[in-house]
């Protein structure tokens, strides 16, 4: 708001000299810079190999929540009327907020989405329906393995950026560890549920999380 | 040569005892400590002078200095280093108007040949006339390693550069409620003629310039400057999806821009109205391909509503029947 009734101000004093033009524009400049630092979550890139590592970064996170909100949608399709319906809906909401929050993040900042998002989609659904034909076990095994994947991968990210610089990048670590709370509260909730009690836990558990690295590792780089 | 650069920081007000060179093995290291050793004395005389120097002459009679010590020099050690440059530029802040980066010299060379480019076409010679323009020597052309390549790409950079400020100008009037927003289609359509319209000077040539971004060392930059221009006018245009549709509307706008730029090339019609209707039907295409697409969609969810209300109804009537069956 205070941007643009800074342009107004700017534009009606136009036939003013030229010197209030330049003082204008510069603290116009400023508010714009300070703006985008206020209301958006990442700061205006300094240079292009930041803006790469940022972009990465929100790229991989975007394929993730899109991932995850595809294999609760697969799960709450076989096991929606079940008695733990209401716990994966519960979960799969919040895994809609975070995705919205990285939807919003990605067009403010023009970030490319990755281009395996079809795939994606359909991956996450067969895994989220065939975890949960083993059962509300075998649902729940699925989402602590994946929850524990995306937790690792918030905390590795979270580490990079407090390295680099945790004061410039405030509001990314802000959402990025209320994000990874959510995803560590999932993953004890389906320890609750009797995630352990299916059968091949370790099995189960092993080769999804290798599955969640190796998306992760080709979501960041196409 | 750091306590060189550290005292060309402090304002150009150099000791003389600032010849105390480092003491280093690298031979690399040596000559260009040559090199900077006789600009610094250069400048150092340049900054005793009463009269201040301008910033074009002075720098370009640096770089010719430089350029014909470099001719001495190894060519790893030449003005090409980008490290030097790079110090140079980092440390000396303010005060660069006196000295400006290869980059910037690169592009002020570019910018000058293009006017020679009717003329010569896009080729060394062009370049060669505009640094000679500039007052360089017509050498410099050695610095352009893709040759003309450089020059399209840089044409395109900035005819890039004009089209994003223009479009970015359009995007503040409507933000501050002075221009209405233009439907989608017709921002696209107002967006690549106005970029085609940058390219009418030079329309005859432009076969040549399209010819060499073709070359293999030429794609990886143009690509990227069409990937770029694309995802600015879509950014411009509104778009801002995060799912499969990013890339199937920037693939569909390359589409058209690429053959709308084809269609240009041979276009005889006066102020190329056959190119600008060319470009009107095929937004029309991918307009009417996404309302289509958009139909199919509904239909098709019609469709599964209305059978599975059909099969929920057979089955119940079944049902009726075994039941009536059973009673009577």
């Amino acid at each position: 708001m205070q941007t643009a009734a800074l342009r107004v101000f700017c534009h009606w004093s136009q036939s003013n000299s030229t010197a209030m033009i330049r003082q204008c524009l510069k603290c116009r400049a400023l508010t714009l810079q300070q703006s985008s630092r206020a209301y958006g979550v990442i700061p205006p890139p300094r240079d292009s190999e930041e803006k790469e590592m940022v972009h990465r970064m929100l790229r991989v996170d975007h394929a993730g929540e899109y991932g995850a909100n595809r294999i609760y949608a697969g799960q709450m399709a076989v096991l929606g009327r079940s008695k733990t319906g209401p716990f994966i809906q519960e979960m799969w909401d919040q895994e809609k907020k975070h995705l919205e929050k990285f939807n919003e993040i990605l067009a403010e900042n023009r970030v490319r989405p990755t281009a395996l998002l079809p795939f994606w989609n359909i991956a996450g659904f067969v895994l989220g329906a065939s975890s949960a034909l083993l059962g509300k076990e075998g649902a729940m095994a699925c989402t602590v393995a994946v929850e524990e994947s995306i937790t690792e991968h918030y905390n590795n990210q979270i580490r990079t950026l407090m390295e680099k610089d945790p004061e410039r990048y405030t509001e990314l670590l802000q959402v990025i560890k209320e994000f990874r709370d959510d995803e560590m509260e999932h993953h004890d909730t389906g320890l609750e549920h009797d995630a352990e009690n299916v059968p091949g836990y370790w099995l189960l558990k092993n080769a999804i999380q290798l599955g969640c690295k190796a998306a992760i590792y080709i979501s960041q780089r196409i | 040569y750091c306590c060189l650069i550290s005292s060309m920081q402090s304002g150009y007000s150099l000791p003389t005892s600032v010849v105390a060179a480092p003491t280093t093995t690298n031979p690399q290291c040596g000559s260009l400590r040559r090199g900077f050793h006789c600009a610094v004395l250069r400048l150092q005389d340049e900054s005793k002078s009463d009269k201040p120097p301008s910033s074009t002459s002075s720098s370009t009679t640096y770089h010719e200095h430089y350029q014909a010590h470099s001719a001495e020099q190894d060519a790893a050690a030449s003005a090409s280093d980008p490290a030097f440059y790079k110090i140079y530029q980092d440390q000396s802040g303010e005060q660069d108007e006196e000295y400006e980066t290869e980059e910037q010299l690169q592009a002020r060379i570019l910018t000058a040949a293009l006017e020679f480019v009717p003329l010569h076409g896009w080729s060394m010679e062009a370049i060669a006339a505009g640094a000679e323009s500039l007052g360089l020597s017509s050498a410099s052309t050695g610095m352009f390693e893709k040759g003309s390549g450089d020059l399209v790409l840089h044409f395109i950079a900035q005819c890039n550069a004009q089209l994003t400020e223009i479009l970015a100008e359009q995007h503040n009037q409507v933000q501050l409620g002075q221009a209405e927003p233009k439907k989608t289609a017709d921002f696209i359509r107002d967006a690549v003629e106005t970029r085609l319209r940058m390219y009418i000077p030079y329309i005859e040539i432009w076969p040549q310039a399209m010819s060499l971004l073709l070359l293999p060392h030429n794609i990886p930059d143009s690509l990227k400057h069409l990937s770029t221009l694309m995802d600015d006018i879509w950014y411009y245009a509104g778009d801002r999806s995060t799912d499969m549709n990013w890339y199937t509307k920037r693939a569909a706008l390359t589409g058209i821009y690429n053959t709308t730029e084809l269609v240009m090339i041979q276009d005889s019609s006066p102020d190329f109205q056959d190119t600008w209707t060319f470009l009107d039907n095929r937004i029309q295409d991918v307009v009417n391909m996404a309302t289509t697409a958009k139909q199919v969609q509904s239909t098709g969810e019609a469709v599964v509503q209305g059978l599975m209300g059909a099969a929920v109804t057979v089955s119940l009537l079944s049902y009726i029947h075994h039941l009536n069956s059973l009673f009577s």
